[in-house]
C-alpha cells in the first residue's frame, strides 16, 4: 500500500493552503497519522459549487479503515456540503474521489449506502412510528414477493442491536417510544444493516446528555475495531481529543490542515487553522456609541429547554453581537425578543414597553431580518417592491386600497441607499442573489420608523463583495441612531460589527465584553470548550 | 338475454301487482282523508278487528330526500291507526353499516314483524337472513334482498313500469296529436344507480312502441338545483322539443324553474314519483307538467298493514289465500289531470 | 468563494416576463374556451346558424357558471392564502335551507338574502376560528364542517325540498338587466370585488403574504391568525351568496343542494393558475376556470353525449393545467438561475 502526500495531484491552489499549514509552527501534515489500517476513502481538490457560492473549493480528505477520522470547521466551512457529497446527495463538479481504491461518484444516497458509506445525520432521520427492526431496514427491506419478511427482519436486526452492544433493544419497539441516545441506535443500526464500511457521523453528540456520549463512544470504539471507518463531525474539542484519531480542518471551504493527530495537536493550532483569514472582511471604522439610556431591555428572559435567564441592553445607536453556535440558543433568544416565541420567563421592553407579540413589537419599531431568509422572511415568487414593504405596506395604504406607486417609489429610493443590484424592484425576488435578497430584508424595516433591528445571521450565503456592503448599511443604520442586535456564527463579523459582544453557550450568555476588549480565538473558545473556564482560555492554553 | 328475461319477470311482477293494488283500493272503499289507508272498519273487513297485539320494528335510512322522508312518515300513520299495533322505529344513519347495526338492535328487542328498507339491498341481505333465523318475518320495502330466505314479503315499487308508464303516455298523446317525428327530452336522476337504469330502459322500449326515441338525455341528482341545471343543459340543446321525461318530481321543481326561466312552453312534460306539488300542479293544469308516473311512498303503509296481518297469521281478505303472499309490485300509474284529484292523498 | 452576481437580465425584459406569465395562462384559458366552442360550431352546426341561439347559449353558460362562480371566488381567497375549504357546498345547502324555511320567508326578500349572508358568513367564521385558533389542519376542520352543516340543514329542513315562494328571489334567476341576466352581473360583480380586493387593497396583499410565507407574513407583523380566519369568513360570504343565486334558480333548497361544488370550485381555481400551495393566484385565472368546466358541460349537453365522459375529460383537464403549470414553473426558474 502507498499512501501518498496529501499534496499529491492537488492543485496549485490547495496545495499553496496546504503549504502554509506546513509552515505553521508545530505538528506538520502527519501522512502516516494514527489511523491503524488501509486508505479507504481519499478526497482530492473536490470542488462543489453551488449558484453563486463555492461550497467546497479544493478538499483534501483521506480516511483509513477502522479509524475515527474529525472533521473540524466554523459553520459554513463546508462540513456539510462535504458529507452530503459522499452520501450521494449532492455531487461534486469537480476533483477526485476515490473509494476502496475504486473512482467514486454516487448518483444517488442508495448507490452511496449500496456502495458501503452511511450517513447519520444531525438530525436523526427516523420513522418515529416504525418499529426498530422496520427503521433499521427501512428504504432496503427484507422481503420475498413484496411481502416483508418479518421474523428475519427481527432477527438480523437483534444480531445488529447486539453487534452495537443494544441487545436489550426490541425490534419490534416503535421508535417513537425510544429515548435520543436509543434512536441514535437504531440509526447506526440502519448504517449496519446496510454492511457500511464508513459511516458518517454529523455531531452525534447534539442529541445526547452526557452519558449517552460516554455510550456513544463505546459504539463507535467497537466499530472501529471491526475495521469500519467513521468521520465524526463535531464542535466540542474534548469529545475529538477523546475519540479522534486524526482531524481534517475546513474553512472556507478548502482543506486548511490534514490529518493532525487529534489527541496531541494543541487546540490554538485547531483554532487557527478555523480561523486565518484568507478573505479580508472591511469593517467601517466606528465612532463608540454615546452613551445615553438603552433602548431595549431584556430581564431574566428564558423558554424551557431553548435558553435561560438572559439579560441584556442595547442603546441607540448601538450595535450589540451575540456569538454562539447553532444550537445555542441565540436565535430563539432573537426570536423571543421579537416576541415571535413566547417568554416563558423575564420580561422585553423596548422604549419602557412591554413587547409580547410580534404585532406589537413592529409598532413600537422593532425589525427583525430572520435566519432562514427564503423560508421566514422572502415571498420569492413577488416582487422586490412587494417585498420590500411587506412589513409596511398598510401604511401606504388608503383606506385600505394598497398604493402601489408609492410602494414602489419608496423601495426604489430604498434600493437606492442599499445600492441594490440590480435596481429594479419589479423583478421577482427570487432572481436576486442571497447578498442582495439579504439588502431587501434589511431595507424592510428601513421604510419603517425603526428603533430597533434584530439581525439574525445577516451575511448566510452572501457572497464577500456584497457583505461589505451589508456591513456598511448596518453601520450607517446604528449611525443614524437605530439600536442593533445581532446574531452571527462568524466570530469575525461579529467582533467587527459590534461595540459590544456577548458570548452565549448552551443557552446561557456566559460573556460579555467591549468589542475592543476581546479577540477572535477567545469568543472561540468560549464557543467551543465545553470543560474549559473562560479564565483558564483567557491565560492561555493548558497543556 | 338476462336482461330480457328480468324484464318478463318484472311485467309478471307488475301484473300481480296491479292486482293486489285493485283489490286494495276496492276494500278500502269508505272515504279517509289521512294521507295513508287505514284499513279500520271491522263491520266492512274482519281484518280490521283488532288483534293479537303485534310488535311491529320498522328500519328506513335517515331520508335525505322527501320520497324516503315520506316512506317513514306513512309508515309510522300507518301503524299509529291500528290499536293493536306497537310501532318501534329505529334510526338507521345513511349507510348500509349504520343499518346493520340498527337492525341487530332491533332484532334482539324481538319484534314480531320486522319492515325495512334497506339503503342497499344487498349489503343487508345478511340482516334479512339474521332476522328469519330469529323467527321474525321480514318484510322488505322497495329495494329487494338476493337471498330468498331473507324475506317473508317483499313490496316494492315498479320502476321499469314506471319508464313504460312516461313512454306509453307520451307516446299516445303525441300520436293524438299527430306528431310524426317528435323530439323527446329525458332527464333521469343519479344515473348510475340501477332503478334509473331500469326506468330509462322502460322509457326507451315503450317510446319504441310507437317508433320514437330518446333526443337528449340529461341527468341529475335527485335534487331541485341539478334538476335546474340538467334541464337548462337540455333546453339549449333542444331548442325545440315536444315532449320531456323527468323521472323525479323532487328534481323537477328545478326542472319546472329552469323552463320557467327560459319562457319555453312549445311541449308537455312529464314526472315521477307523484309528490304533492307535482299533484297539484297537474291539476292547475297551469305548466308544461301534464302528468306524472307514480312510485308511491304509500308501499309503506301498506306494508304496515301486511305486517300486522302476517303477524296475526292472517291472509288478505279479498284474496282466497290465507296467508299475505311473498311479492307485491306496485303498479306505476300516471296520474293526470283527470285522476288527479284521486291520488292527491298520496302524493307526499 | 467567488464574488456572485445577479442574473444578467435587463429589469424591463424581466417584467414582462412576469407581466406574461399572468395572461399566458389565461389566453391559453381563452383558447381553450375557443376550442371548444369550435368544437360546438363543428359538431351542431345547425344550432350554431342561428344568431338567437348563439347568443343565448353564451348567456346561457354565463348564468349556469356564476352560483359556482362565485363561491370558486371565495376558495380562490382561501387556497392563495394557504388553505382549503371543502365545506363550501354544505354551507350554500345551510343557507339556502335556513333562507327558504317558511318563518325566513315570512321575512321576505331582504330577510332571506339576509339570512343567507349571514349564515354563510357565520359557518365560514366558524371554519375560520377552529384552523386559526385551534389549530385543526384547513383539510379536516372543512372536511368535518362539510358533514355537519349538511346534517344541520337536513335537520332544518325537515329533509324535505323547501320550495321558495317569493318572487322576487325566483325572479333574480329569470330577469334580465339590459339583456343580461341578473346572476350574470351579481357574477360579475363578486369578480370585479374579489380583483380589486386580491390586487388592490391590504388584505389582498396579506392573503398573498400569508399563503406565500406565512413566517415571514408573521416576522412581518401581519397578524396571520385573524387574517386566515377572515379569509374562511370570505368564502363563507361567497357561499351565502351563492345560495341565493342557487336558490333562486331552482326556486328551492334543500340539505343535498350544491352537491360537490367543493370539488368543482377547487378544480376551477386551480385550472386558473392558483397553486395549492398558496401564495400565488388569480381571481380572472378562476373565472375562466369555472367558464371552462360550464362550457364543457354546455358542449357534451348539446351534442348529447354522457355525463361520464364528460366528468374524465373534465379531470383529464385539470390534470393537463396542472402538468402545464408545473412544467411552466419550472421552466421559468431555470432561466432565472442562468
Amino acid at each position: 500500500m502507498t499512501i501518498p502526500s496529501p499534496r499529491d495531484g492537488a492543485s496549485a491552489d490547495a496545495s499553496t493552503a496546504l503549504k502554509t499549514d506546513d509552515q505553521v509552527p508545530g505538528p506538520p501534515v502527519d501522512d502516516r497519522g494514527e489511523g491503524p489500517g488501509d486508505v479507504v476513502l481519499r478526497l482530492t481538490d473536490v470542488v462543489k459549487t453551488f449558484p453563486g457560492v463555492r461550497a467546497l473549493d479544493g478538499v483534501q480528505l483521506e480516511v483509513r479503515a477502522g479509524e475515527v477520522h474529525c472533521l473540524l470547521g466554523q459553520n459554513g466551512a463546508g462540513k456539510s456540503t462535504l458529507i452530503k457529497t459522499l452520501a450521494g446527495v449532492h455531487h461534486a463538479d469537480g476533483g477526485e474521489i476515490t473509494w476502496l481504491g475504486e473512482p467514486f461518484a454516487p448518483a444517488t444516497p442508495q448507490a452511496a449506502m449500496r456502495a458501503g458509506i452511511a450517513t447519520i445525520y444531525q438530525e436523526l432521520d427516523l420513522v418515529d412510528d416504525l418499529s426498530v427492526a422496520e427503521n433499521a431496514f427501512l428504504g432496503h427491506e427484507d422481503s420475498r414477493l413484496g411481502f416483508t419478511r418479518r421474523r428475519s427482519t427481527a432477527v438480523r436486526t437483534r444480531e445488529i442491536l447486539s453487534r452495537l452492544g443494544h441487545a436489550e433493544i426490541p425490534p419490534q419497539q416503535a421508535v417513537r417510544s425510544l429515548p435520543a441516545a436509543g434512536k441514535q441506535v437504531v440509526s447506526m443500526a440502519r448504517a449496519l444493516s446496510h454492511d457500511a464500511r464508513l459511516i458518517v457521523m454529523d455531531e452525534p453528540s447534539a442529541v445526547l446528555a452526557h452519558d449517552e456520549v460516554e455510550n456513544l463512544f463505546r459504539i463507535i470504539r467497537e466499530l472501529t475495531a471491526q475495521g469500519i471507518a467513521v468521520i465524526y463531525i463535531s464542535h466540542r474539542l474534548e469529545e475529538i481529543r477523546e475519540i479522534g484519531d486524526r482531524v481534517t480542518v475546513l474553512k472556507d471551504g478548502r482543506t486548511t490542515a490534514a490529518n493532525l493527530p487529534a489527541r496531541s495537536t494543541p487546540t490554538r493550532d485547531l483554532v487557527s487553522r478555523m480561523t486565518g483569514r484568507t478573505i479580508e472582511y472591511v469593517f467601517p471604522p466606528r465612532r463608540p456609541a454615546e452613551q445615553r439610556d438603552p433602548l431595549l431591555v431584556v430581564e431574566g428572559l428564558g423558554r424551557t429547554g431553548e435558553f435561560a435567564d438572559a439579560n441584556l441592553t442595547v442603546g441607540p445607536g448601538e450595535i450589540v453581537g451575540i456569538a454562539g453556535l447553532v444550537g445555542s440558543g441565540r436565535s430563539e433568544l432573537l426570536e423571543t425578543i421579537f416576541g415571535a416565541r413566547r417568554a416563558d420567563a423575564g420580561t422585553v421592553t423596548l422604549d419602557g414597553k412591554r413587547i409580547t407579540s410580534v404585532g406589537g413589537a413592529v409598532r413600537r419599531g422593532m425589525g427583525m431580518a430572520p435566519e432562514e431568509r427564503k423560508s421566514q422572511a422572502l415571498l420569492l415568487d413577488e416582487p422586490v417592491y412587494k417585498n420590500m414593504t411587506l412589513a409596511s405596506f398598510s401604511g401606504f395604504a388608503k383606506a385600505g386600497f394598497t398604493d402601489t406607486n408609492g410602494e414602489r417609489k419608496a423601495a426604489e429610493r430604498t434600493a437606492e441607499a442599499l445600492e441594490l443590484r440590480p435596481r429594479d424592484v419589479n423583478r421577482p425576488i427570487r432572481t436576486l442573489s442571497g447578498g442582495n435578497q439579504q439588502k431587501v430584508v434589511v431595507g424592510r424595516w428601513l421604510l419603517d420608523d425603526t428603533k430597533l433591528l434584530l439581525l439574525d445571521e445577516p451575511t448566510r450565503g452572501v457572497d464577500v463583495g456584497a457583505r461589505a456592503e451589508l456591513y456598511q448599511v448596518i453601520h450607517d443604520l446604528a449611525e443614524r441612531g437605530v439600536g442593533v442586535l445581532l446574531v452571527s456564527s462568524e466570530v469575525p463579523e461579529v467582533l467587527g460589527l459590534a461595540d459590544r459582544v456577548l458570548v452565549m453557550r448552551e443557552g446561557r450568555i456566559i460573556h460579555e465584553a467591549p468589542a475592543g476588549d476581546i479577540d477572535e480565538d477567545a469568543v472561540l473558545d468560549l464557543i467551543m470548550a465545553g470543560s474549559l473556564t473562560t479564565e483558564s482560555i483567557l491565560e492561555g492554553e493548558p497543556a | 338475454m338476462s336482461a330480457l328475461s328480468r324484464r318478463r319477470i318484472l311485467f309478471g311482477g307488475a301484473a300481480v301487482g296491479a292486482g293486489a293494488l285493485l283489490t286494495a283500493c276496492t276494500s278500502n272503499e269508505p272515504d279517509n282523508s289521512a294521507q295513508v289507508n287505514t284499513n279500520t272498519d271491522a263491520s266492512a273487513n274482519p281484518n280490521a278487528a283488532a288483534g293479537e297485539k303485534v310488535i311491529i320494528g320498522f328500519s328506513a335510512p335517515a331520508a335525505d330526500h322527501g320520497w324516503l322522508a315520506a316512506i317513514t312518515n306513512n309508515a309510522k300513520a300507518q301503524a299509529a291507526a291500528y290499536s293493536d299495533v306497537e310501532f318501534k322505529a329505529v334510526e338507521s344513519g345513511t349507510d348500509a353499516a349504520a343499518q346493520r347495526a340498527a337492525i341487530s338492535t332491533l332484532i334482539a328487542q324481538k319484534p314480531t314483524v320486522l319492515v325495512m328498507l334497506p339503503a342497499d339491498g344487498k349489503e343487508l341481505d345478511a340482516a334479512g337472513l339474521e332476522a328469519m333465523k330469529a323467527g321474525i318475518p321480514v318484510i322488505n320495502l322497495d329495494r329487494a334482498f338476493p337471498s330468498r330466505a331473507a324475506f317473508r314479503l317483499q313490496i316494492k315499487g315498479d320502476n321499469f313500469g314506471m319508464g313504460t308508464a312516461a313512454g306509453h303516455y307520451i307516446g299516445q298523446q303525441l300520436k293524438a296529436k299527430g306528431v310524426t317525428n317528435p323530439i323527446i327530452g329525458e332527464i333521469p336522476g343519479i344515473d348510475s344507480l340501477e332503478l334509473t337504469q331500469e326506468r330509462s330502459e322502460g322509457f326507451k322500449i315503450a317510446l319504441a312502441e310507437f317508433g320514437f326515441k330518446v333526443a337528449n338525455r340529461r341527468p341529475a341528482e335527485f335534487t331541485a338545483d341539478s334538476g335546474q341545471a340538467a334541464a337548462t343543459a337540455l333546453l339549449q340543446a333542444l331548442p325545440k322539443m315536444d315532449a320531456l321525461w323527468n323521472h323525479d318530481d323532487d328534481q323537477g321543481i328545478g326542472v319546472l324553474a329552469a323552463i320557467k326561466q327560459t319562457s319555453r312552453s312549445e311541449f308537455f312534460m312529464v314526472g315521477g314519483a307523484g309528490s304533492k306539488a307535482a299533484i297539484d300542479a297537474i291539476t292547475k293544469d297551469d305548466s308544461v307538467l301534464k302528468a306524472t308516473v307514480t312510485y308511491s311512498p304509500s308501499m309503506a303503509s301498506s306494508a304496515i298493514s301486511l305486517a300486522r296481518l302476517i303477524g296475526q297469521g292472517k291472509g288478505m281478505s279479498d284474496l282466497v289465500e290465507l296467508q299475505v303472499p311473498q311479492e307485491i309490485t306496485l303498479a306505476s300509474e300516471t296520474i293526470t289531470k283527470d285522476n288527479a284529484a284521486q291520488y292527491a292523498k298520496l302524493g307526499f | 468563494m467567488t464574488t456572485q452576481t445577479a442574473p444578467p437580465e435587463a429589469p424591463a425584459k424581466q417584467q414582462r416576463r412576469k407581466l406574461d406569465e399572468n395572461t399566458l395562462r389565461n389566453l391559453g384559458l381563452v383558447g381553450v374556451l375557443v376550442l371548444l366552442i369550435v368544437v360546438g360550431i363543428i359538431t351542431k352546426p345547425d344550432l350554431y346558424s342561428d344568431p338567437t341561439w348563439v347568443k343565448n347559449n353564451f348567456l346561457t353558460i354565463l348564468q349556469q357558471a356564476s352560483a359556482i362562480g362565485v363561491v370558486t371566488v371565495g376558495m380562490t381567497f382561501v387556497i392563495i392564502g394557504g388553505g382549503i375549504d371543502l365545506s363550501v357546498g354544505a354551507i350554500i345547502a345551510l343557507a339556502g335551507v335556513w333562507a327558504t324555511t317558511l318563518a325566513t320567508q315570512s321575512y321576505g326578500a331582504g330577510g332571506m338574502i339576509f339570512t343567507a349572508l349571514v349564515v354563510g358568513i357565520a359557518v365560514g367564521l366558524v371554519n375560520g376560528v377552529l384552523i386559526s385558533y385551534g389549530k385543526l389542519v384547513p383539510f379536516i376542520a372543512t372536511l368535518a364542517m362539510l358533514v355537519a352543516a349538511r346534517g344541520l340543514a337536513a335537520q332544518i329542513s325537515g329533509k324535505q325540498t323547501q320550495v321558495s315562494a317569493n318572487d322576487t328571489i325566483n325572479s333574480l334567476a329569470s330577469e334580465r338587466l339590459l339583456g343580461i341576466p341578473l346572476l350574470v352581473w351579481i357574477l360579475g360583480l363578486v369578480v370585479a370585488a374579489g380583483w380589486v380586493l386580491l390586487n388592490r387593497t391590504t388584505f389582498g396583499r396579506r392573503t398573498v403574504a400569508v399563503g406565500g410565507n406565512p413566517e415571514a407574513a408573521r416576522l412581518a407583523g401581519i397578524n396571520v391568525k385573524r387574517h386566515t380566519m377572515l379569509l374562511y369568513a370570505l368564502s363563507g360570504l361567497c357561499c351565502g351568496i351563492g345560495a341565493i343565486m342557487l336558490t333562486s334558480q331552482a326556486t328551492s333548497a334543500q340539505a343535498a343542494m350544491a352537491n360537490l361544488y367543493e370539488l368543482d370550485a377547487i378544480a376551477a381555481a386551480i385550472i386558473g393558475g392558483t397553486l395549492l400551495s398558496g401564495g400565488r393566484g388569480t381571481i380572472i385565472g378562476a373565472l375562466f376556470g369555472v367558464l371552462v368546466f360550464s362550457t364543457i358541460t354546455n358542449l357534451f349537453a348539446i351534442n348529447n353525449l354522457s355525463t361520464e365522459v364528460q366528468n374524465m375529460v373534465k379531470g383529464a383537464i385539470i390534470v393537463a393545467a396542472v402538468l402545464i403549470q408545473q412544467f411552466r414553473y419550472k421552466s421559468l426558474t431555470q432561466l432565472f438561475k442562468r
